[in-house]
């Protein structure tokens, strides 16, 4: 189902959570939630699954107006950042327990929570305790006693940051696997843009309670909509005082109209990618990061006399376009 | 390796010197004249009155800390409302004022000629001091901490996460504190009943101002126990000792049988 929020605002006392923050989250997508701790994400997110009511504004799912509506009858999907597991029950009476609460025949039960424990790979797990359960493995309970009662929409707030890397890794891309088998509209909140590239159709970055720029992974990247979701989403290098993506400029050996001279300090070979530090003419420093071949074909030395220019369709914020 | 031992040897040592010897020794004393003569103390009608009085205290006061225990700590945890520090402080009272205290503030609200209430309650023909009302309202006030104190660390503790998760996955207040809160508290809950029992039990002070001490009518087992001494009747007084300190045993042992299990934890 859709997310339509309008206009929310929610205070903790004097500390503004979300200002006047509207967003579209389309029927079936999947949907990053992206920015600084502190930046307002997690409350969206709770706001959407009625945790947190707002001070203004409305949140309408599936065409309905849920703003009152309580998180028990909004039939949302919550996953949380420790897992929230039911520690006194085994991993099937957790999976079954929204079931239970909905008085579903014993069959029924039966027969969904044994589907959902194949589906998070937990099938021969089910009468283990959420403590003998590692990590991942608790998150994926968690995951699949959340999608048991069929929810409208699933929300999952840093699903993997109380996880190990190796282990994030792999449950980010079956998040993304799972999300193409199951298709219910998944909105996931993180601080890593790497994790929010990977897995996302569209990403929502927020700052300070407000929404900086709403697109997809490449749109963030490629065009980033001020100086903040440029700095966040990716590597920033600084040329003649204009930020530029360091995989953006041309490094050349002769002098050209536009180019600016610099002298190179180190070369760092970092497998397929190497990265070169400069010092410019005006003493300010940058770096570039270009492949090996092209390293290898300009002969890069410390001390070398290069020549630095943006590439023609370098990612540039607004103010530098226009200022063009 | 011997400063480990002499540790050891510290520990034990105290123990037996404060706790073990005068145990033991109401143990000894309570059995001098035969199995039989303490069994025939502990079997009067006096004796079996006064632990009847004494089973109703601990079936009234335990109960009913027990709710309002868990309902308060829920209170001081869960919510934030004025006068919640006054209510957190209020609760830790019983263990900072006398007992004695307590039976005589109690004289001064129920007293039938000069109590606040007390008048009142006798046109209505209610009898609170010097009768069985008065020793319950005397053993709960003495015992309502243990259950507050012991589940409010428990409550902090597991966080509301387990909630949230409940209530999104449909789950409503009731369900969600029987299905979720109360499991997850629950031996926080079970030792506070524990401690609840034993000091009910045990309670003395409190107790004996407000009773009148009627051997047979509102003696509990305690101030039974203090009769039987200062009558001279060493074997009873020992005697029904042994019973209050078996009793107090046993409710240690069913809370260690039925103890956390690996899940818990």
């Amino acid at each position: 189902m859709s997310i339509v929020v309008d206009s929310v605002s929610k205070r903790f006392g004097g500390f503004v959570a979300l200002d006047d923050v509207s967003l579209e989250v389309r029927d079936g997508s999947l949907t990053a939630l992206l920015g600084p701790s502190g930046g307002g994400k997690s409350t969206l997110l709770r706001v959407i699954a009625g945790l947190e009511l707002p001070d203004e504004g409305s949140v309408n799912i599936g065409g309905e107006d849920a703003t009152r509506t309580p998180p028990q009858r909004r039939n949302v999907g919550f996953v949380f950042q420790h897992y929230a597991a039911f520690k006194h029950m085994t991993v099937s009476k957790n999976v079954a327990f929204g079931l239970t609460i909905r008085r579903r025949p014993r069959e029924e039960i039966d027969a969904r929570v044994q589907e959902l424990l194949e589906l998070v790979h937990l099938d021969g797990f089910a009468h283990r305790y959420p403590s003998q359960l590692s990590g991942g493995q608790r998150q994926r309970m968690a995951l699949a006693r959340a999608l048991a009662v069929q929810p409208r929409v699933l929300l999952l707030d840093e699903p993997f940051g109380a996880l190990d890397a190796t282990v994030r890794k792999e449950l980010r891309e079956w998040l993304r696997r799972l999300h193409d088998e199951v298709h219910v509209t998944t909105v996931f909140v993180t601080h890593d843009q790497e994790e929010a590239m990977e897995v996302a159709e569209q990403i929502v970055v927020l700052n300070h309670g407000r929404i900086e720029q709403v697109g997809s992974p490449r749109d963030l990247y490629e065009r980033p909509a001020n100086d903040f979701v440029m700095h966040f989403v990716g590597p920033v290098a600084e040329l003649a005082g204009h930020p530029i993506r360091p995989h953006d400029m041309d490094i050349l050996t002769e002098p050209v109209a536009g180019a600016v001279e610099a002298m190179i300090e180190r070369v760092a070979h970092l497998g397929f990618e190497v990265r070169v530090d400069l010092t410019l003419g005006d003493g300010e420093r940058t770096w570039a990061q270009i492949t090996r071949a092209q390293a290898d074909e300009l002969e890069l030395a410390p001390g070398t006399i290069v020549w630095l220019r943006a590439i023609s369709d370098a990612t540039t914020r607004p103010a530098i376009a226009s200022g063009a | 390796m011997r400063s480990r031992l002499a540790l050891r040897f510290a520990a034990l040592g105290y123990l037996a010197l404060l706790l073990g010897v005068p145990v033991a020794l109401v143990f000894i004393n309570a059995f001098e004249d035969g199995i039989a003569a303490a069994w025939e103390a502990v079997t009067t009608p006096e004796a079996q009155h006064a632990f009847y009085l004494t089973r109703v205290m601990v079936a009234v006061a335990v109960p009913l800390n027990t709710i309002f225990g868990v309902l308060c700590a829920l209170a001081i945890v869960r919510q934030r409302f004025r006068g919640r520090a006054l209510l957190n402080a209020m609760v830790d009272l019983p263990f900072a004022v006398s007992p004695v205290v307590v039976g005589l503030a109690l004289l001064l609200v129920y007293g039938r000629r000069d109590g606040w209430v007390g008048e009142w309650l006798a046109e209505r023909g209610i009898q609170v001091i010097f009768s069985t009302p008065g020793m319950i309202l005397a053993t709960m006030f003495v015992s309502l901490p243990f259950v507050v104190r012991e589940v409010i660390p428990v409550l902090r503790e597991i966080g509301t996460e387990q909630e949230q998760a409940a209530a999104t996955l449909g789950a409503g207040r009731f369900q969600t504190f029987f299905r979720v809160t109360l499991p997850a508290i629950r031996w926080g809950v079970a030792y506070g009943v524990v401690l609840t029992t034993a000091r009910a039990l045990g309670e003395f002070g409190a107790v004996s101002v407000v009773s009148g001490k009627i051997s047979g009518r509102t003696e509990t087992a305690t101030l039974f126990v203090e009769n039987r001494f200062q009558r001279f009747d060493l074997t009873g007084a020992y005697a029904a000792s042994v019973v209050l300190a078996l009793l107090a045993l046993a409710t240690l042992l069913a809370m260690n049988l039925a103890g956390p299990k690996k899940e818990a934890l």
